[in-house]
């Protein structure tokens, strides 16, 4: 699928980001920090669990509607 | 005529589009704010402008943090009835050490570009923790909390090596005497001599006993707003006036 | 006319039933125009609070829910969640059918640009009544925030031209140079305006790059041109394509809007210093400043009149599409605040207007009246072909929703084109002595019932707002509107 390789460089990148969070919570000097580098980090951990289980849930809809790959899941008008 | 490049090569390119539509947009921000820094007169520096004294650099950060900047400005116009209100309109030397500028866009409430000095250190605390006690009419919200908090000067060293390298001229001596400088300020008992050397004008605040307060750096702040400059100084006219500038 | 019938630029109607279509990302407009709907209400209601703060001070719940703490909230929810959501959404719709390509990239960096947008958003808000705003209006998340708006603007960025490059159509629609400049111009002022020193890489406090009247300078060129590019250039890019799909017909000229396009991008960047007139910046940029903001009248009614001229021939929609009469009448308000900004700009006018509550209702004339109205009309245009439904749940409430509003920016701008005319002259008054006639509270005083009224005017467009969303959520559950049997034609041509 076409969109495997989009997945994998936003995946990383938003590792990235929420690597970057963590260590902004790690260090730092006032509540703002904190809080950001936190929710960064815990945004990141969501939104890359989210490509996964989207990447399964396509899978699962191969393996059980063969024809439905075609429009990966966007409708399309009749 | 016929331009080198042509409406429909542009729409058939989205790069040629992309970068066609950089250049045009960057054109005017080029010409209007590249010579802000290259002709002389933009920034006239006049005697008294000095860069914040600790307590005061502290005290506009709170200024800054509580958004007072969306109800007052800090720039007087040259126009008559806000120099008869105000005083003298404001210069570009006076905010020359203002990271960010606070020239602000609305009066909801009076300019504060020459508040400092007008009212009493005692009326200051006394309007900034409960305003309608003093104006009754008055929409401004409630400071109190600020006199329950606490200064945090943990980034006061931090904060002003930041200044110097944007080019606020601290010197290593202001950096070694800050803490004290801003404990100094903050208590009316203390040996002024040295704040004064360093930061003249600087006026002395409440404090609480060696409790220095938000509200206390605060009013530093405000009490210094427009009293650096004395423009019944004949130097200052003649710097003024020598360069054209404002 | 004909002219444009031709034009190659008409893309939505030289295909009008295109055979093959392609695989659309509509997930990703959906998703961006459920968080605009949401993040208006959060706007209009924190404005209407603020509103009253300003009426009865008592509503000021220290700290965090002070003025001067929820202002930004306010601003920001409006600009760049409400208004930035609609411009998001409908671009990478817009982009897709003038391309006749799927988005670029694919879902995930689709959804990234969504959840990462969102995220700064809130972000941002809960920076400002934490009391950690830098202080630039309309620029005001720390640096940090502000850091990864880049990085998800970028990303933005790239799907955008990645789609356009990848297009089957071998001219891009004039809606896209719109967006695109929108998109570039918006990046260029953002970075260029946030150029800070932090305290510590650890610490969200820092200090502008810059300070006093140079500091001023670029604020207000990125202040005014977030103004520009962010509310007008994304806009006209929305009005270019939704008016004439509701409206089935092409724009009026194609070169009205190749030259209004050009003149408009390169005029409107110079006009920021008219926010500084009379200060202590140099007055030759002040004068750069004005005259071009006199100048940018004339783009700026080429659009509108590029717009409005569309419907020559479909004025009688107007009585059926009520999604119509909002995006028709937006383009009026267009057309009535740019006429009034260089009125404004002028020295004489800025010496009275500037610092009082006109410029507050200017603004709100171009947010609720261009942005707002625009972004309604093609939402309600959007929401029944995106969720593939037969119609809006009911067209009464799209005209209650317009009247209500109309009312309401009405109530809103006339109390304060009142109230800040009648500052400007009670602070300039003198008596027969040659004393000032009035002290600053005085004018407070005088200025109360008038934020009332302003109040009111902004309840009112709340209330249209929510009958809106209660419209828009009826329309995409209700029975009603499912689609029996085979669309009608008008849903299907929304190719």
């Amino acid at each position: 699928m076409g969109s495997t390789l989009s997945d994998v460089i936003i995946g990383v990148l938003v590792a990235c980001l929420g690597l970057i969070g963590l260590f902004a919570a790690a260090g730092a000097l006032d509540i703002e920090m904190s809080i950001f580098g936190w929710s960064m980090a815990g945004f990141a951990l969501v939104f890359i669990l989210g490509l996964i289980k989207r990447h399964y849930d396509e899978i699962d809809a191969a393996r059980h509607a063969p024809q439905a790959v075609t429009i990966e899941g966007v409708a399309i008008h009749e | 005529m016929r331009l080198p490049i042509s409406q429909s090569f542009i729409e058939r390119n989205a790069i040629v589009l992309l970068i066609a539509t950089l250049i045009t947009v960057a054109i005017g921000g080029l010409v209007e704010v590249v010579p802000l820094f290259t002709i002389q007169t933009t920034v006239v520096k006049v005697p008294g402008i000095r860069p914040y004294s600790p307590l005061e650099l502290l005290g506009r950060q709170i200024y800054v943090r509580e958004g007072c900047y969306l109800c007052h400005s800090q720039q007087i116009r040259n126009l008559r009835d806000e120099v008869t209100r105000y005083g003298h309109p404001s210069i570009a030397a006076e905010s020359m050490y203002d990271h960010p500028f606070q020239w602000g866009s609305k009066r909801i409430g009076p300019d504060l570009a020459r508040v400092g000095g007008k009212y009493s250190n005692d009326w200051m605390y006394q309007h900034l923790k409960a305003p309608r006690s003093l104006v009754p009419e008055s929409i401004m919200p409630d400071f109190a909390f600020l006199a329950r908090n606490r200064l945090n000067t943990k980034e006061l060293i931090a904060a002003m090596q930041t200044n110097i390298d944007l080019g606020v001229p601290y010197t290593k001596g202001d950096l070694k005497n800050a803490q004290a400088d801003l404990a100094a300020q903050a208590d009316p008992n203390a040996d002024h001599s040295g704040l004064l050397l360093r930061y003249p004008k600087a006026m002395v605040v409440q404090g609480q006993g060696g409790r220095v307060t938000e509200l206390d750096a605060l009013v530093a702040y405000l009490q210094i707003l427009g009293r650096m400059v004395d423009f019944t100084d004949p130097a200052v006219e003649h710097a003024l006036a020598a360069q054209g500038g404002k | 006319m004909s002219e444009a019938v031709l034009n190659p630029l008409a893309a939505p109607y030289t295909t009008a039933a295109p055979a093959r279509h392609p695989a659309y990302n509509e997930d990703i407009v959906r998703k961006f125009l459920i968080a605009s709907m949401f993040w208006g209400v959060v706007a209009f209601l924190v404005g209407c609070y603020i509103a009253a703060e300003l009426a009865w001070p008592q509503l000021n719940i220290a700290p965090w829910f002070n003025f001067g703490r929820l202002r930004p909230v306010h601003t920001s929810a409006a600009i760049f969640a409400f208004g930035g959501c609609a411009l998001l959404g409908t671009s990478f719709y817009v982009v897709q059918r003038t391309c006749r390509a799927p988005l670029w990239g694919g879902k995930a960096l689709a959804d990234f640009v969504f959840w990462g947008y969102q995220f700064v958003i809130v972000m941002a808000a809960l920076s400002y009544v934490l009391g950690f705003s830098k202080s630039r209006e309309y620029a005001e998340p720390p640096w940090h925030i502000a850091v990864l708006l880049v990085v998800v603007w970028v990303a933005y960025l790239v799907a955008y031209v990645g789609t356009l490059l990848k297009r089957e159509e071998p001219h891009i629609y004039v809606a896209n140079w719109f967006y695109l400049a929108f998109i570039v111009t918006v990046a260029m002022l953002w970075i260029t305006n946030n150029l800070t020193l932090p305290v510590s890489i650890y610490s969200s406090r820092s200090y502008s790059l810059l300070s006093g009247a140079q500091d001023a300078m670029v604020q207000w060129w990125y202040g005014h041109n977030a103004v520009g590019f962010y509310l007008t250039a994304g806009f006209l890019g929305m009005m270019y394509y939704f008016i004439p799909k509701a409206a089935d017909r092409p724009v009026y000229s194609y070169r009205l809007s190749v030259v209004h396009f050009w003149a408009l991008i390169f005029i409107y960047i110079w006009a920021g210093p008219h926010h500084l007139e009379y200060t202590s910046l140099p007055d030759w940029t002040q004068t750069l400043g004005m005259v071009f903001s006199i100048m940018l009248w004339m783009p700026s009614w080429g659009g509108m009149i590029n717009g409005l001229m569309t419907l020559s021939g479909a004025w009688e929609k107007l009585r059926t599409d009520p999604g119509l009469r909002f995006s028709v009448t937006a383009v009026g308000f267009y057309g009535m605040s740019t006429f009034e900004g260089p009125l404004m700009s002028i020295r004489s006018v800025n010496a009275l207007a500037h610092y009082t509550d006109w410029v507050i209702g200017h603004v709100h004339s171009g947010t609720l009246g261009w942005v707002a109205f625009i972004v309604f009309g093609s939402f309600y245009y959007l929401v029944p072909v995106l969720w593939k439904r037969n119609g809006l749940y009911s067209k009464r409430l799209v005209a209650w929703h317009y009247w209500i509003s109309t009312l309401g920016i009405v109530l809103y701008i006339t109390s304060m084109w009142v109230a800040g005319i009648m500052e400007g002259l009670m602070w300039r008054a003198y008596d027969a002595m040659g004393f000032l006639q009035y002290s600053f509270i005085q004018t407070v005083v005088a200025v109360h019932p008038l934020y009332v009224v302003r109040l009111t005017g902004g309840l009112f467009f709340l209330l249209g707002m929510l009958i809106m969303c209660f419209n828009l959520i009826m329309t995409v559950t209700s029975r009603s509107t499912a689609r029996a049997i085979a669309p009608a034609a008008a849903l299907a041509a929304g190719a």
